[in-house]
């Protein structure tokens, strides 16, 4: 019996001895490990993969656009771009009247509950809807002035960006079509001179053809001789006219890299330039806007209701800017993106853009959430095993063990087995 | 009668046995953790990044004039270091501080608790001491915090940093030449994706692409992690350390075993 009992403690004594010398309750899991056997890794590697995709893709050498697509792109880019700005501006208007709305409604009722009627209470509403209306139109005017300033800027910012690139790509055609130029004539040189080099054999061989008497079989071995040296000469020049095509790509090559880099640095230079422009009004705009104080209270209103009322204020005025900044966070995510395809249609170098840009922000995102809840599962599943095996400690992202339990394989069949 | 005792010895024997390596120990407990992403939540820290990076909005802007005013590569350097020096010492004037308070008032909790060392929230799964709220608390409260009189004890978590191996020349050599290679890779492959038919093609391409990074990986970086981690454990085992952690994962206490992985990788 006892030993039977032994027995059942060596099976049960599978789990590991948690409070000996060389475990002492620590415990930690490789996490990267557990994540590879998750149900959900399979999908992790597809997200992954999509973006190494993507990432590849936009990698891609950039060819320099000609100015006139530049131009065209750049027109379309600003049109959404304002577009974007007229959007926000109606969403903030609509709920800068919803929250106006409101918050009269809101002191209607408190100046109603505390028996304020007549005068009093019109002035308190008229202080109420002065001082939205203030803050409101201040806010209006401020970033109908912000985005003139914008649209301003950013325009002078194409220009000189779109007349920096075509005067770029100008030169580099102009050398292009130099060298170009250059090679042609070395090929009809050479032409030239392979047909000087051979006219008097062409003209000998030219003459015994031209005698009627001439045997066939001469004459046959005539016409195969100058053959031979016309095929000879167009050999020479196709060879120097593949050499030259060769050498004509690698120079275009060569002179797209160098226009992409000096567009890119030029265009960097300007963009860089116009966010500082940009952000220093911004914070001239904003600094103005705090500098708002509420209109004063009427002096009739009993304390406690005057209270009551710039506490209504406050309220909406805080969930109005919430909301606001909701819109304007969304303007300004449109925005980088636009900024994003202005500099790649410069030549930058700044990833991917437009649709894939949108595409990887969004893989990124679900890659994200996707092993956040496989790690949480892990974490849950390793807890519970943690707690039931009575170990004090666990952790993850250990460098080296010479102690301590490795949980490892323990929790990987635990998330296998859930998922069987 | 002998049976019996035979089999009670027997069984005792293998009792043992099976709870062999079982003197029983103390667990560790000397560990804490904090809650360093609730730390930064607190007002004076965001605060503090608020203002630095309003100054460094105003500095890009001086950075970008300054770059371009500079002709060589050697000037731009000379300009980045400059900016950069700027924005680090305007960083340890605003959140240096602060930094120090959090520090002291981390050792006032860990030598409170008796713990030899505290760790980052994010790698512990289970257990351990969470000392988030009271450090917070001595952080917040308005008197200065007074260093403890005595360092942490020694403890059996060790740390090695990472940023300190990556600066050893083999190392930076190695990791040079990776970039070095999977940026021209990089080029080729993807004109080869943009040249792609369909979406097997991109796969295989993308597949290719990976292969040959690993592959080169394993060529290059993988002889230095086996021995990193080879000598982080023999090191570990001599200096009687259960665990060793990344230093990035380690906020207070700790043995710090860094210059022994360097030593040997100098070798």
């Amino acid at each position: 019996m006892l030993l039977g009992v032994s027995a059942a403690l060596l099976a049960g004594g599978c789990g590991p001895n948690v409070h000996s010398g060389s475990i002492r309750g620590t415990g930690y899991v490789r996490i990267d490990e557990v994540v590879k056997h998750h149900p959900l890794y399979p999908q992790l590697s597809q997200v992954d993969d999509a973006i190494a995709a993507i990432n590849l893709q936009s990698a891609a050498h950039n060819v320099p656009l000609g100015a006139r697509q530049i131009a065209a792109q750049t027109t379309e880019l600003n049109r959404e771009l304002r577009a974007a700005q007229i959007r926000a501006n109606k969403i903030l208007a609509a709920k800068e009247r919803d929250y106006a709305e409101r918050e009269s409604r809101a002191v209607r009722a408190a100046l109603s509950a505390a028996g304020i009627r007549g005068n009093g209470a019109l002035a308190a509403q008229q202080m109420s809807a002065q001082s939205a209306r203030q803050a409101q139109d201040a806010e209006r005017s401020a970033n109908a002035d912000y985005m003139a300033y914008q649209q301003n800027v950013i325009a002078q910012d194409n220009a000189a960006s779109t007349s920096i690139a075509k005067g770029l790509q100008a030169q580099a055609e102009a050398k292009y079509r130099a060298k170009a130029e250059q090679l042609q004539q070395n090929e009809t040189d050479l032409s030239l001179r392979l047909t000087q080099q051979d006219s008097a054999a062409r003209l000998a061989i030219k003459m015994r053809l031209s005698n009627l008497a001439m045997e066939p079989g001469a004459r046959k071995q005539a016409e195969a001789q100058l053959a031979a040296i016309n095929q000879k000469e167009a050999a020479a020049v196709a060879a120097q006219r593949n050499a030259d095509a060769a050498t004509l790509r690698a120079y275009h090559a060569q002179l797209d890299s160098q226009t992409s880099a000096a567009i890119r640095s030029q265009v960097g230079a300007i963009q860089a330039q116009t966010q500082a422009k940009l952000a220093e009004h911004r914070n001239e705009v904003t600094s103005q806007l705090r500098s708002l104080a509420p209109a004063p209270a009427p002096t009739n209103l009993p304390p406690a209701v005057a209270r009551q009322i710039a506490q209504i204020h406050k309220q909406f005025v805080g969930q109005f800017q919430a909301e606001a900044n909701k819109t304007i966070a969304e303007y300004n995510a449109t925005k980088t993106d636009l900024d994003r395809q202005f500099a790649a249609l410069h030549g930058a170098d700044v990833g991917a853009t437009g649709a894939a840009g949108k595409e990887l922000d969004s893989l990124q995102k679900r890659r994200v959430d996707l092993y956040q809840q496989i790690v949480a599962q892990v974490q849950k599943d390793a807890t519970r095993l943690a707690k039931d095996q009575g170990f004090s400690i666990v952790f993850i992202n250990v460098r080296a063990a010479t102690g301590g339990y490795d949980m490892t394989n323990q929790v990987i069949k635990d998330v296998e087995s859930q998922h069987e | 009668m002998k049976f019996r005792s035979a089999a009670l010895a027997g069984a005792a024997v293998l009792l043992t046995i099976a709870t062999a390596p079982g003197a029983i120990a103390a667990d560790l407990t000397d560990v804490g953790y904090i809650d360093q992403a609730d730390l930064a939540n607190l007002p004076v820290f965001v605060s503090a990044n608020r203002q630095l990076a309003s100054y460094k909005s105003q500095l890009d802007g001086q950075y970008n004039a300054q770059l371009r005013k500079a002709r060589t590569d050697a000037e731009r350097q000379q300009v980045a270091l400059q900016f950069q020096q700027r924005l680090n010492d305007r960083q340890r004037e605003v959140v240096g501080p602060l930094f120090q308070r959090a520090q002291l008032a981390i050792a006032a909790v860990a030598a409170t608790r008796n713990l030899s060392v505290v760790v980052d929230k994010r790698i512990v799964i289970y257990g351990g001491q969470d000392i988030t709220k009271d450090v917070e608390t001595i952080f917040a409260s308005p008197q200065a915090i007074q260093p403890p009189a005595a360092t942490p004890p020694p403890s059996e978590i060790g740390f090695v940093d990472q940023s300190i191996l990556d600066g050893i020349p083999k190392v930076q050599t190695a990791n040079s030449a990776m970039n070095q290679f999977e940026t021209t890779q990089r080029q080729i492959y993807s004109a080869k994706i943009a040249a792609a038919k369909n979406d097997n093609d991109k796969k295989q391409i993308l597949a290719d692409f990976n292969k040959s990074v690993a592959d080169k990986q394993d060529q290059l970086l993988k002889p230095l992690v086996d021995q990193t981690r080879a000598a982080t454990s023999d090191i570990a085992r001599k200096k009687n350390l259960m665990l060793v952690l990344d230093k990035a994962d380690v906020v207070y206490g700790g043995t710090d075993i860094t210059p022994d992985v360097q030593g040997v990788l100098n070798k």
